[in-house]
């Protein structure tokens, strides 16, 4: 059930935001391993005048420096503002804000959790996804200047 | 719509050691059917092997739920006419199965028991030789009134995600329950209710999917009803 074809809306916020939960958090602890091999560890510091430092950091920055990591860069910055940003809506639901009041049925009426309030912060959390996406493709791969 | 309905069905007896299988039904059409009137016509005239579970036949008495073409519905408040000429009818997700189609209600019933579905007063004296009535106004009505309609039909348990993922998850209709309890005038429960699901498999785990909310055929909204015990909690 990883598709919910037949579900509303939320329940696509939900996929969602569960799948980029965990892929941000292992990009997170892969990210500091990263970053911590592209400053070569404190050791390289000891050391005047750094050349071992200098060396390591470029030959860490040549192998980071290719489209596939790049594309993925650019998906974790769509993971990271939908994420965030439907976090938010989340958080706002926790305190019973942006939902309906609980009254008598209507029927045929939508649940009033499915406020549209909340169904607007989430595609406000998609939009502001895609800024993310072509901001980073812009900063990676200047696709705007092009 | 004319002609005959295809139903393929979910066929499988676990006490037999035999392999879960669908077999492919043919049912006349005729007009007004529900689900349930071809599940039966299947059951009277095809196979009278076929296990369902139903009672009222009128969207009452929850009996009857079933997956039916994806997702969880009551077979007798399904009409035929909605779905087209083929119906895929399945057993209910995240209820353990029993055979075919019926499926093993004790764990949802024992979460429904566990949030105390009923008013608790201090005033036991006057519970048991009643003097008066407990009035309400109409605000006071409104806050609970949409949570009362459920009629455990365990739909909405079987569409919720986290359910799958966390069986101790009280679920969606149990939680409406309580829900619906906390915020009726005439009850005392107050936080000793909201302690019964203020921990790490109770509210907190719902993700807000809203699939319960989407298949209740009572309009019942039990996502909203988590969301407002949430509330409950954290303003304290
Ligand atoms: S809340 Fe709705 S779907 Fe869930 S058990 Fe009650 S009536 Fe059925
Ligand atoms: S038979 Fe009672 S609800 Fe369907």
């Amino acid at each position: 059930m990883l598709f919910p074809s037949r579900y509303s809306l939320e329940r696509w916020s939900y996929t969602l935001q569960r799948i980029t939960g965990v892929v941000v958090t292992l990009y997170f602890v892969l990210h500091v391993i990263e970053t911590g091999n592209f400053v070569g560890g404190p050791s390289v510091w000891y050391v005047p005048p750094y050349d071992y430092a200098r060396a390591y950091y470029e030959e860490i920055r040549e192998f980071l420096h290719n489209p596939v990591f790049d594309v993925g860069l650019v998906i974790i910055g769509w993971m990271v503002a939908f994420h965030a940003v439907n976090g938010l809506r989340l958080t706002l639901a926790h305190f019973g804000i942006t939902l309906g009041r609980p009254s008598r049925v209507e029927p045929e009426a939508p649940p009033r959790s499915f406020s549209p309030f909340q169904r607007a912060i989430f595609w406000i959390s998609i939009a502001l996804a895609v800024f993310a996406v072509v901001y980073s493709l812009n900063a990676l791969m200047g696709v705007l200047a092009a | 719509m004319e002609g005959k309905v295809v139903f393929t069905v979910f066929r499988h007896d676990p006490s037999a050691g035999e392999r879960p299988r669908f077999v492919r039904y043919e049912v006349p059409y005729r007009s007004g059917m529900t689900v349930l009137d071809g599940l039966l016509y299947i059951k009277e005239r095809i196979d009278h092997t076929l296990a369902i579970r139903y009672s009222c036949r009128m969207g009452i008495c929850g009996s009857c739920g079933m997956k039916v073409n994806g997702l969880p519905r009551l077979a007798c408040f399904t009409q035929v006419s909605e779905l087209g000429r083929s119906i895929k009818v399945e057993p209910l997700p995240n209820h353990p199965l029993v055979r075919d189609l019926v499926t093993d209600f004790t764990a949802f019933f024992s979460k429904h028991r566990a949030v105390k579905p009923w008013l608790i007063r201090k005033d036991a004296e006057e519970q048991e030789n009643p003097t008066r009535q407990y009035l309400q106004s109409d605000q006071e009505l409104e806050r609970y009134i949409q949570f009362s309609y459920c009629i455990s039909c365990g739909l909405c348990y079987s569409a919720c995600p986290v359910v799958t993922a966390l069986p101790e998850f009280p679920g969606p209709q149990a939680l409406a329950w309580l829900y619906r309890f906390y915020a009726d005038s005439r009850d005392q429960g107050g936080r000793e209710r909201l302690r019964l699901v203020d921990d790490a498999t109770g509210i907190w785990r719902c993700h807000f999917a809203g699939s319960c909310s989407q298949v209740c055929p009572k309009g019942v909204d039990p996502a909203l009803a988590i969301q407002l015990l949430r509330r409950a909690v954290l303003r304290g």
